[in-house]
């Protein structure tokens, strides 16, 4: 377990060595054999409980209000999702992608449907391109919107909950107005969009986002730089970057451990090469923009990250609804519907990380195999690494942070 | 064939219990009765509410004036003084209601013509054990009202905090009897006790934090002579019993045989007997101040208007002020303090498994001692039932019987204490909407490492102040009246400072909330 | 039951024997049950709710349902009972408590009126005293020594407000009842080996309480009838807060030291046995 594995960062052109995932089962029958100390308590947190975002279920070993072990649980929304993509065409398995991580369908979407373009050598549109982003990155706020509510929620403070969720309906109208769902849209597929944009829509978007860009400021005031927030998160379940690439943690978790690690700068698909953006990333407090007790890849950076890629978000929304070019929405269908004797593995950046879709076809319209590597599974693989002796109340602060989506995690 | 019974078909029908149901039907016949009223009229309904509890107090004073001047006053002539105000002596029970209205008739005036009805109502009142058991009843019924109003009250905050309305539907005028309708149905919900659970414990646990806190109103002075029992040391009986209700929770917790409750109970008690000594020691400063344990002493010390306050007294009741309102929120478990009911750490806490009328007991609990806890601040800091004018500026007026009504409304009296409590009851649901949680370190902290030496140095300044102020210099009089508005002056300014922003906030709410909020959502 | 049939033609159920086949114990399967059997057995455990969650009226409201009322009575019986208690058991005094503010600073309160309903009160608060006391003996299980303790303290606490020492009482609700009491139970929730814990002491343990206890009555008899007795008829001087005070700064000063620095060392020594603990 103790090879050194080294890779290059692309960005910033450092080495970094780190090992491998050290094992972290412990062996839960300890407790019916009479070996557990008998000051110790297991307690199952979860799969019904208010902070595990949906079905988790954590078994926590506390001593006290200590947690010296905590063990996450999963499956309890299995439902075959990767099963039922080998036995559909890829055009009818599109609705499902929606329901993985079912706060940001839209990227769900783009990721099938890159894999499904890249195997059969379709060539979307630059109009649907354009689409394509705004979309994704609308539903990137939309996630993340969700995220910073429940994660004050999960911290005591209920109000930015609902300013949250309040932002998070506009953009679910303009999805609504798009494509007339509000949750899983379906409206990215293969080969563009289901439709084009309606008219004055980006009128609207354009409204939407001149009205949510100061609102960050006023997430920040309420609960960002609040003292109590950032105490109880800063220096809270610290990722170290070895640990992070050595989880294989993906998105704003990896980003808060201080690399610059974004598929959008890295491997640009749908033409994020044209967008200009910065790629946020955790950063020791102290300074001007970031108050003290912080540390990078606490708690407090993760959520943070989040706040600054809104930002970006918006940014890229603004740049291609200017360069927004005229055309197709979709490419011309093909006849064919067979999938060549092939296989492609495409990733995507989602809200949460890297969202990766595996697709082999074998010469008939439905694939052989569909397998996704979602970026919450692998995220929530670091929960009991980073959740040994620490307090009670800190465990929902770090699941909360890393953000899962359980749809996601058993798929 | 095996029987398995399945989940959706009860075993047997639930029972409610003899009074549940008429309990429950008479709520209902009220309700149906008044909310056509209250749908069309709410504003006059509002109004006169307000002034008609006023004027039920004012008659109340009036009444008992009489009858003691009257009545016992007549009877008292001829008995031991001391022993003649004790219904327990046989001086007074020889006044039949002929003799009581023989009293008012020579007393003449307006009542005279009605003098023999009068006579029958007031002649209970000369007794002691009717004015308890009115007492009792009026407290009681506040007791029941300010949980459900405070609760109500919290919705509507919470809800414009939040951009939302709150409750807006039942009664018709902004949801004003939700709350009613909630007690209802937790009355009427099945009782359920989880297996395993000590039964009995599980049980008495509500009461053990419901009584406590509807004991501290018998010694919780509503003004002058608005006190069901005047105790002298009405201070450290109120925090006794508060601190009894400690003994619920943690009876709830542990009984309820679930691990998370067993979390809420110890939290609990671990947070309430660290807290209760910054409170005990700050709420001893007032104490050091005014030199009686009395809160009626106490607050009659502080009747020469905004000035004369025993928070602007010196630089150190200022600060134990601060320190024991953060204590308070502790030890009544309002955020950013209710890590024992943490709902997204404990799921509920000590009350995960309480549910219909033993979890609103909890609730009743809770938002009483909030109250009573404003009051304390109120009373001990803030000048009780007197009003920001110095009462002495009434002292020309005349002796009427309308102009002392308005002196007492005007200068002091229950109302501008429970004004004060509700600003307090406002503040606490502000900053509960507003803050997020403290972990229970930091809980220990803030009390180990900082609020208990503050509250211990504040003491002692307090009392070298005090000691200092007691030798006749006319150099530090001087000091001790300069120090005494400006303080007072910052505090006007904070005061002046909740309108204003709320004006302002007011004027700008377009700007503030933005126009896609007002066009989308009628709440904000 | 409409829904108690035959459990293989119920499609809910079997799903049900499946998730449970899935999750057999091997303790079943090693007492020689099969498969299916542990599986039906799983079943209705899981989905027989009242096992889990049983209403409160059973069971008992069956043999007496007028008690059930007295469900729905107890909050108000609980709050008038201990109402009285307080309303008029420190109330013979504090009626007239209006008129003793000022002479309490001088030490002398008025005198207390006896009468039936006070001699009923004080025999109701001793027997509570002595039956709670009792109850923390007899009890078995840790809470409920506490919860009996709890009783008991303040019964005392009543008591002391019965004989119009209001301070006393008060100070007894706020130390003892509230304080202590409470950190007793932490204390023993933290440290034993589980908060559901038993308390079952040896049989030795038992025989030196015994004696010690014995002792103890030996020597409160002892004084209870070497003592004359004043009557009750007036409150001895010096009850009232101010008196106190007065006397505990200035007749009784260094007791009160000595007793103050007795905590101080005690407080420091547990410092240093909880330090010493790392």
């Amino acid at each position: 377990m103790h090879q050194a594995i080294s890779t290059v960062n692309p960005m910033a052109d450092t080495t970094i060595e780190f090992e491998a995932a050290p094992d972290v089962l412990i062996d839960l029958d300890r407790s019916e054999q009479g070996d557990l100390r008998t000051e110790e308590m297991l307690i199952n947190m979860g799969p019904q409980h208010p902070s595990t975002h949906g079905v988790l279920r954590i078994v926590l070993r506390t001593d006290g209000e200590m947690v010296l072990e905590a063990i996450p649980h999963i499956g309890y929304l299995h439902r075959c999702a990767e099963k039922i993509g080998e036995n559909l065409p890829p055009y009818q398995y599109i609705p499902y992608t929606d329901r993985m991580d079912y706060l940001a369908g839209m990227n769900n979407n783009q990721g099938f449907a890159l894999a499904v373009e890249k195997l059969k050598g379709i060539e979307v549109p630059a109009r649907a391109q354009a689409i394509r982003v705004i979309f994704a990155e609308l539903n990137r706020i939309a996630s993340h919107l969700v995220s910073l509510g429940t994660y004050g929620l999960d911290m005591g403070a209920f109000t930015p909950f609902l300013y949250c969720f309040r932002e998070r309906e506009m953009i679910l109208d303009l999805f609504e107005a798009a494509c007339g769902a509000r949750l899983t849209y379906s409206y990215l597929t293969i080969g563009g969009t289901t439709q084009d944009l309606p008219e004055g829509w980006v009128e609207r978007c354009r409204e939407f986002l001149d009205y949510f860009e100061p609102k960050i400021t006023d997430y920040n005031n309420l609960l960002s730089f609040n003292h109590i927030f950032v105490k109880r998160t800063g220096r809270v379940g610290v990722i170290s970057l070895e640990d992070a690439i050595a989880f294989g943690l993906t998105g704003p978790v990896l980003r808060a451990s201080g690399i610059r690690w974004d598929l959008r700068k890295i491997m640009p698909y749908d033409g994020y090469e044209k967008y200009e953006f910065d790629v946020p990333i955790g950063q020791a407090g102290g300074t001007r923009e970031i108050p003290h007790g912080i540390e990078v890849g606490d708690c407090w950076s993760r959520y943070y990250v989040r706040v600054l890629e809104m930002t970006q978000s918006i940014r890229i929304v603004r740049q291609a609804m200017d360069q927004l070019p005229s055309g197709d929405f979709v490419a011309p269908k093909v006849k064919n519907l067979k999938l060549p004797d092939d296989e492609v593995y495409v990733e995507v950046e989602n809200p949460r990380g890297q969202l990766g879709f595996y697709v082999r076809g074998d010469g008939s319209a439905i694939p052989s195999r569909v397998k996704a590597r979602g970026p919450s599974f692998c995220n929530l693989s670091i929960t009991s690494h980073i959740c040994r002796n620490i307090m009670l109340a800190d465990v929902p602060a770090i699941i909360g942070s890393i953000d899962v989506v359980m749809g996601e995690v058993d798929r | 064939m095996t029987q398995i019974s399945v989940p959706w078909q009860p075993t047997q029908p639930v029972r409610y219990g003899l009074l549940s149901r008429p309990i429950v039907g008479v709520a209902v016949f009220i309700y149906r009765m008044a909310a056509p009223f209250v749908r069309r009229f709410p504003g006059p309904i509002l109004i006169g509410a307000v002034v008609g509890v006023c004027l039920i107090v004012w008659l109340h004073a009036l009444t008992y004036a009489y009858v003691d001047a009257r009545i016992l006053g007549a009877a008292s002539v001829s008995a031991d003084p001391a022993a003649a105000i004790s219904w327990t002596s046989p001086g007074t029970w020889g006044l039949p209601p002929s003799t009581v209205a023989a009293l008012i008739e020579s007393a003449g005036g307006p009542a005279a013509a009605w003098s023999s009805i009068l006579g029958y109502l007031l002649w209970p009142l000369q007794f002691s054990l009717t004015r308890d058991l009115l007492g009792l009843g009026g407290l009681f019924g506040l007791f029941n009202l300010i949980p459900i109003y405070t609760i109500w009250w919290e919705r509507k905050v919470a809800g414009r905090i939040q951009s939302r309305l709150g409750p807006m539907r039942v009664g018709g005028w902004h949801g004003w009897s939700q709350s009613v309708a909630d007690g209802i149905k937790l009355i009427l919900k099945e009782d359920l006790i989880p297996d395993g659970a000590d039964r009995i414990l599980f049980r008495a646990a509500p009461y053990f934090a419901l009584v406590p806190a509807g004991l501290a109103f018998l010694a919780l002075p509503f003004g002058a002579a608005y006190v069901f029992r005047e105790l002298d040391v009405a201070l450290v009986f109120i925090l006794g019993v508060l601190g009894i209700e400690v003994v619920g929770i943690i009876m709830a917790g542990w009984a309820s045989n679930n691990k998370w409750s067993v979390y809420g109970a110890m939290r609990e008690a671990c947070q309430m007997v660290s807290y209760e000594i910054p409170m005990g020691m700050a709420l001893l400063i007032p104490v050091v101040s005014v030199g009686s344990l009395s809160l009626s002493v106490i607050g009659e010390a502080q009747s020469e208007g905004w000035f004369s306050w025993l928070v602007f007294s010196n630089p150190f009741t200022f600060v134990a002020f601060v320190a024991y309102f953060i204590a308070s929120l502790a030890s009544c478990k309002r955020a950013p303090f209710d890590l024992p009911e943490a709902e997204s750490e404990l799921v509920a806490g000590f009350h995960t498994e309480y549910s219909g009328l033993r979890w609103a007991f909890f609730f009743f609990a809770e938002y009483a001692v909030m109250f009573i806890v404003g009051g304390l601040a109120s009373i001990l800091f803030l000048g009780g039932w007197n009003s920001p004018f110095p009462a002495s500026w009434g002292a020309s007026w005349s002796d009427g019987i309308l102009m002392q009504g308005l002196k007492g409304l005007v200068f002091n009296g229950p109302i501008w204490f429970v004004a004060k409590c509700v600003f307090f009851l406002y503040v606490q649901i502000w900053l509960r909407w507003t803050l997020p949680r403290i972990r229970i370190d930091q809980v220990l902290y803030a009390c180990v490492q900082v609020l208990l030496p503050l509250t211990m140095l504040l003491l002692l300044g307090n009392t070298l102040w005090v000691w200092a102020s007691m030798s006749d210099s006319p150099a530090w009089a001087g000091v001790d009246r300069i120090v005494t508005y400006g303080l007072g002056l910052i505090g006007l300014a904070f005061a002046l400072m909740f309108p204003a922003i709320a004006a302002y906030g007011f004027y700008f709410r377009r700007r503030l909330v933005g126009n896609l909020v007002q066009d989308a959502m009628p709440g904000s | 039951m409409p829904y108690a049939n035959d459990v293989n033609n119920d499609l809910f159920l079997n799903r049900m024997i499946f998730n449970a086949m899935a999750n057999s114990t091997h303790r079943t399967r090693a007492e020689g049950l099969g498969l299916r059997d542990a599986a039906l057995i799983r079943c209705a455990q899981t989905f027989d709710h009242s096992r889990r969650l049983k209403p409160a009226a059973q069971g008992r409201a069956k043999i007496f349902p007028a008690l059930d009322c007295l469900r729905w009575l107890n909050p108000v019986v609980g709050l008038v009972c201990l109402a009285v208690l307080v309303v008029w058991g420190p109330g013979a005094s504090s009626v007239a408590a209006a008129d003793t503010l000022a002479s309490d600073v001088a030490g002398v309160t008025q005198a207390v009126p006896g009468g039936v309903l006070e001699a009923l009160l004080f025999y109701l608060v001793a027997g509570t005293t002595v039956i709670s006391s009792l109850g923390v003996c007899i009890a078995k299980n840790i809470v409920r020594m506490a919860v009996w303790l709890f009783v008991a303290l303040g019964s005392v606490a009543l008591l002391y407000l019965l004989l119009a020492a209001n301070f006393l009482g008060a100070i007894q609700l706020l130390v003892y009842s509230g304080g202590t009491l409470v950190l007793l139970i932490f204390g023993i929730m933290l440290t034993s080996k589980s908060p559901w814990v038993r308390f079952e002491p040896h049989r030795l343990e038992l025989l030196g309480a015994a004696v010690i206890c014995g002792a103890l009555l030996v020597g409160l008899c002892a004084a209870l009838t070497g003592t004359t007795w004043h009557g009750m008829e007036e409150v001895m001087p010096g009850t009232s807060v101010a008196a106190l005070g007065r006397r505990l700064l200035t007749v009784y000063l260094v007791p009160f030291e000595v007793a103050g620095v007795l905590l101080m060392i005690v407080m420091v020594g547990a410092a240093h046995l909880a330090r010493q603990e790392k």
